[in-house]
């Protein structure tokens, strides 16, 4: 078996040099995705500076139980993206599709916790902006972590939908024997932009539920 | 830019149509190794982060955090076997972040009220006032 009949573009000369480009132009995206989440954390510092006593406050009031599983949960999806990579490129397609099941399944349980505290912050009545009526926590600038809080995890939480349904579409093309060791650049970009998520939840894990 | 500077170790890989694809060359062991040293470093955020070790709690949390990035991009995501092109990209995505960070914390960190135009949203007065802070904090 050789390289896979239409794999390589007519403008690239070589199966090395395109791959050089999707993976460059992979990185190119997952720079403007930094700078995306780099304004929410900019604004997270400069709220943070102005009210420390409110966002400690907030913090200590999220489920630090839920945020440390979700954190292991990440992680170790991570972990498994990287295994599928890895079995991938050794030709083991059946393994890689296994650990791309786990990866998918880990997602789910991420949701699934965060769809949890997302209800306690609903019944709690600890919502962003004007809507915040938290009685726990009555200080100005609770509210302004909240909605940092929602959009931080909310814009991650999408992020996380968006990877398990590229992971779902690449398990797919792993199922039908399209990656092996002589091609495997999606399966491998795919990999890349889960690590992103999992690279953004690594900051948000200790800025929202351990100040 | 070379053909072989320029592909990455595991692209010359795919190169090869004729010989046995390695089956041995590429090892899982540093992705365990990476995967046990992230879970250390959860479990250590973790802890220090329940101290509640005042200023110097953002500062080890942080230190952690980048920490642990530098791990997952160095070797999950490959960086460490990546062309220069792909981690100057990286890097210089990191370059910006810290100039957005580091100047409008800077300037919210240095303002004072006789500097401060009127209107603005910091800065004027303590937005956190004295009696706050005896505002009960649950451990």
């Amino acid at each position: 078996m050789g390289i896979p009949e239409g794999i390589i573009g007519h403008h690239f000369s070589s199966l090395a040099r395109q791959n050089e480009a999707m993976r460059l132009g992979m990185w190119l995206f997952l720079a403007t995705e930094i700078l995306l989440f780099a304004g929410l954390f900019t604004g997270y510092a400069v709220y943070r500076f102005e009210f420390p006593l409110a966002f400690a406050d907030g913090s200590r009031h999220l489920n630090l139980a839920a945020g440390t599983v979700n954190t292991v949960v990440l992680i170790t999806s991570s972990f498994t993206v990287a295994l599928a990579i890895h079995f991938a490129r050794t030709d083991r397609p059946r393994a890689a599709a296994v650990c791309l099941v786990l990866t998918i399944l880990m997602a789910l349980a991420f949701l699934g916790i965060k769809a949890i505290e997302y209800t306690e912050h609903f019944h709690e009545r600890a919502l962003p902006g004007k809507f915040y009526a938290f009685k726990e926590v009555p200080i100005p600038g609770a509210a302004m972590f909240y909605s940092l809080y929602f959009l931080m995890t909310g814009l991650h939480g999408l992020h996380v939908v968006i990877g398990m349904s590229v992971l779902t579409w690449i398990l797919w093309r792993t199922l039908q024997g399209r990656y092996s060791s002589r091609y495997y650049t999606g399966l491998e970009l795919g990999g890349l932009y889960w690590h992103l998520v999992d690279l953004i939840w690594i900051f948000l894990y200790p800025l929202l539920y351990l100040i | 830019m070379s053909e072989e500077s320029g592909a990455s170790g595991h692209a010359s890989a795919t190169l090869h149509p004729g010989g046995e694809p390695g089956k041995h060359a590429h090892s899982a062991i540093p992705y365990v190794v990476v995967w046990i040293a992230l879970l250390f470093f959860t479990v250590l955020t973790y802890l220090t982060g329940k101290q509640h070790l005042g200023h110097w709690a953002l500062f080890i949390a942080l230190a952690i955090a980048c920490t642990k990035s530098a791990l997952v991009a160095l070797i999950f995501m490959h960086l460490k076997e990546s062309s220069g092109m792909t981690r100057l990209v990286f890097v210089t995505s990191l370059v910006f972040v810290g100039l957005l960070l580091f100047f409008t914390v800077g300037d919210v960190a240095t303002r004072f009220t006789p500097a401060t135009p009127a209107g603005a949203p910091f800065g004027t007065e303590r937005s956190q006032p004295e009696g706050l802070l005896e505002h009960e904090m649950p451990e």
